[in-house]
């Protein structure tokens, strides 16, 4: 060596050029962990609780855990939407309670069918995206101001529907002067879209419907965001609004879309709540917003996407659903769940994010 | 004066060799170019002397003196400063241009808590003064125009005794007399004893300015020559490495002129007054004009990305009106945009979702996107690009600024258009994919009429078969017959001669 102590860059690069496929195991670990480690996490996490309780590992509970994020996972398949295109959608939770109030409201205050119910409600969420289309493409409002404002004007209103009342049957009429009691029901049909089972047989308890109306919708949105040409120009309007202007995409329409399907995805969870749990609870949507923005944002690491994708977000919002039945079947206490889930959210994205970085 | 020498300077990243064993060597008072192809070491040259990388090959002496250059603060306490092409990063625009020449000041804690804004202004002011710069020291730094924040950046590095300057692509976005404007501070600076390492591709403005000239070529030098024996044929053939074909393609004999597109009286607030030209298939209609002088707002115009106040647009004999670039794309136009990252670019995405995009429709059956289909227009894209690498799945923010640009044209390489716009299409791109650049042009002529829009006026003229000259939103000049000359474009351009019409035939006058 001390006959030759500058050595040129071309020699050394002699040497690695001679062995190109040389198999890195670090850095073929640290690629495999970035793109599976999210799934093979989730892998591992059910395999303990599997062994550490008895009843995690059935089919039924499996379905269980299913139905408990199914509501979950429609409402962050609409939170991913506006993510897509580049937007944020924060008024969500706020929707979802709206469509839980206003739907149960119209059957048991107003008797009116559970069909139509289900259609008005529709209706008032795609207003609802039409709302935040408007501030945010025609009066430029910030997304998240914009969806923050409708936030509460959605709040006030399911609460103004009832004057601040849960609705369930045989309530006193709210609307009534001599406040007589609310004559009508909950329809069963309506209560089948949250508590009823399909495929049953005398082996099987049969498969939780929210869990198929889950099941297609995260179908659809897949099919729609990856191999449907419109998928390809949501993330165009997500990665570079004015490139894709500039190649002939109708940007404002997009994003209205994208904020229509946001807001319905949010009333479709809202209905199926509403359904589940029976009643029309106050506010019950709330806790969906900050889940579903995190489902979405799991779904960022899954992969190694790095940008909100519908496998991704349905993936986090299982995982979600894993981890609290699990800690909650280990009698882990309710008020440590949220740490946990924060520490897991802060884990998954930093690795992510930390080791593309360099 | 100072003499920065480092010799056997080299870089290697996994499978590449950057830089490999190259000698330079910076003298005060000296201005030192360095051209190269992208991809041929000079940022990795750069960003060894700023301290970016902790390891490398070679040795760096200072006045004979051994450094040692591993972390920015080394390279900053030796005086050595680089300021980039994006000088927007280094300034903080709500911030006074006194506060932004004295950010140091500000920064240290010995400064005390409270602002001394009169002390402050008079430093500031002095350091100006020194510089013979003539700007207003509580001026928000948001408020000034590109060359001046230029100017304001390298006035701060020289405030902080930088002694060795690097100036990366400084000229890349200026008008030629910001360009004057720049050099003439080089000089003074010069005179300082100050040194400069000037990187760019501009090979007209290196034979003015530079006194040593450094060529790359994959990571080596490839040749030096000073200012006497600097010629520009053998810089080009350095940079290329062999026998450059000729720069420009031929123009092609004008058999079937067709006129396609005409622009009447077009007006757009004060910065189009009176527009009026017409573009023929067959053809590459160029304009040119300082940056500034509204090529980039006509263009946006014709392609329907911003609404003329009056005037016609008539493509093939029919007045079109464009709500939206989407209605001009379905009229056959198609722009190339200035600004190809935030403008004409999806960088995290593949290359292959980039050019489908406009016509992903075409690609499609009952919405869904036929993967085969698609990929083999890809191909045939990539094909005749000649995109390195010719993967479709690569992603766009991995390829060099001339292959983006070819991905940005790629777009619309392949469908009928009626009009192509080109708006400073080879900005910040090497030589050898300029010259891609002018032969994809010329072909796209064959089937449409190309309007080729640079401030680059030696471009302009070696590519266009017709040239308008803009300066102020106005056409000032319009020539037609080969050879145009330069001199008076100039002129034009800069509103040295004033035109008493607005159209100036060079030959019939």
């Amino acid at each position: 060596m001390t006959s030759d102590k500058t050595p040129t860059a071309s020699r050394k690069a002699g040497i690695a050029v001679a062995k190109p496929i040389r198999v890195n195991l670090g850095s073929f670990l640290s690629r495999f962990f970035l793109r599976y480690g999210l799934i093979l996490t989730l892998i591992l996490v059910s395999l303990f609780f599997s062994i550490r309780t008895q009843a995690f590992a059935s089919i039924d509970n499996l379905l269980d855990i299913l139905r408990a994020v199914s509501i979950l996972t429609i409402v962050a398949l609409g939170v991913t939407f506006s993510v897509v295109v580049s937007g944020f959608d924060v008024s969500v939770g706020a929707v979802t309670g709206l469509a839980v109030i206003l739907s149960t409201a119209l059957m048991v205050i107003w008797g009116v069918p559970w069909y139509f119910a289900i259609l008005i409600c529709l209706a008032v969420g795609a207003i609802i995206g039409l709302l935040n289309s408007f501030l945010i493409i025609r009066l430029r409002i910030p997304d998240l101001l914009a969806t923050l404002g409708v936030l509460y004007l959605v709040q006030g209103l399911q609460m103004s529907i009832t004057k601040g009342d849960a609705v369930y049957k045989g309530m006193t009429n709210p609307w009534s002067p001599t406040r007589e009691i609310a004559g009508g029901a909950i329809h069963p049909n309506f209560l089948f879209l949250g508590q009823g089972f399909v495929l049953s047989s005398e082996a099987f308890r049969g498969i939780p419907v929210p869990v198929v109306i889950m099941a297609v919708i995260a179908l659809i949105a897949f099919i729609f965001l990856e191999f449907s040409r419109f998928g390809r120009i949501f993330y165009a309007v997500g990665g570079n609004i004015e490139a894709a202007r500039l190649a002939g995409v109708d940007v404002n329409k997009v994003r209205m879309t994208a904020y229509v399907i946001s807001s319905v995805l949010a009333t479709i969870g809202g209905l199926v709540l509403a359904a589940r749990i029976g009643s029309g609870a106050v506010k019950a949507g709330d806790p969906y917003l900050l889940d579903a923005v995190a489902a979405t944002y799991f779904g960022f690491a899954v992969l190694n996407a790095r940008r909100a994708n519908v496998f991704g977000t349905v993936l986090g919002a299982i995982f979600v659903g894993v981890m609290l039945n699990g800690l909650t079947m280990m009698n882990i206490p309710w008020y440590i769940q949220d740490v946990i889930k924060g520490l897991v959210l802060i884990v998954s994205l930093g690795l992510s994010y930390y080791t593309t970085r360099r | 004066m100072a003499v920065l020498k480092a010799s056997g300077l080299g870089k290697v990243f996994p499978g590449v060799v950057a830089l490999d064993g190259v000698d330079l060597e910076l003298r005060g008072g000296y201005v030192h170019a360095l051209i190269g192809a992208n991809g041929a070491g000079k940022s990795t040259l750069i960003k060894i002397l700023t301290g970016y990388y902790p390891s490398y090959e070679g040795r760096i002496e200072l006045n004979g003196q051994l450094i040692s250059i591993h972390k920015p603060s080394d390279a900053f306490r030796y005086g050595i400063e680089v300021v980039h092409q994006e000088v927007d990063t280094t300034l903080i625009p709500y911030l006074s241009i006194a506060e932004n020449l004295l950010i140091e000041k500000l920064a240290t804690p010995a400064e005390g808590f409270f602002v001394r804004k009169r002390e402050l202004h008079r430093q500031a002011r002095q350091i100006l003064q020194t510089l013979q710069l003539d700007m207003d020291v509580d001026q928000p730094v948001a408020d000034l125009s590109l060359p001046q924040k230029q100017l304001l950046v390298i006035a701060r590095a020289i405030s902080r005794n930088a002694s060795f300057l690097i100036l990366d692509e400084p000229t890349a976005s200026l008008g030629v007399s910001d360009v004057e404007r720049l050099f003439t501070m080089i000089r003074k600076l010069k005179q300082r004893g100050v040194s400069f390492l000037y990187v760019s591709h501009r090979l007209t403005e290196i034979q003015e300015i530079a006194d040593d000239i450094t060529i790359l070529r994959g990571g080596k030098k490839v040749a030096y020559f000073n200012r006497e024996t600097f010629e520009m044929s053998k810089a080009i053939e350095a940079m290329l490495g062999a026998q450059p074909g000729k720069l420009f393609p031929t123009r092609m004999p004008i058999t079937e002129r067709e006129l396609v597109l005409e622009v009447r009286n077009l007006g757009w607030g004060k910065r189009l007054k009176n527009i009026s030209f017409q573009a023929f298939r067959g053809e590459v209609l160029g304009i040119t004009g300082l940056t500034g002088a509204g090529k980039t707002e006509l263009l946006n115009i014709l392609a329907g990305c911003e609404k003329a106040d009056h005037g016609d647009i008539i493509l093939d004999g029919k007045v079109v009106h464009f709500r939206q670039p989407k209605d001009a794309i379905r009229h056959g136009i198609f722009l190339i945009p200035e600004d190809r990252r935030h403008r004409g670019l999806w960088i995290e995405h593949s290359i292959r979702t980039n050019v489908t995009l406009p016509f992903i429709r075409d690609f499609s059956y009952l919405s869904f996107v036929l993967p085969f289909k698609e990929i083999s227009h890809v191909l045939q894209i990539i094909n005749r690009l000649k995109l390195v690498p010719p993967n479709p799945e690569m992603t766009v923010k991995n390829l060099s600024g001339g292959n983006q640009q070819k991905v940005v044209i790629g777009k619309w390489l392949l469908q009928k258009g009626r009009v192509v716009l080109f708006d400073e299409a080879t900005q910040g791109i090497d030589i050898g994919a300029k010259q891609e650049v002018y032969v994809l042009a010329r072909e796209l002529a064959h089937t449409s009429a190309v309007i080729f829009s640079s401030s680059d006026v030696d471009e302009v003229l070696g590519l266009a078969d017709h040239v308008l000259v803009m300066r102020d939103g106005q056409i000032v000049g319009e020539f037609d017959t080969q050879p145009i000359d330069r001199q008076q474009v100039m002129e034009l351009a800069t509103g040295a001669v004033r035109t008493t019409t607005a159209y100036t035939t060079a030959q019939e006058e």
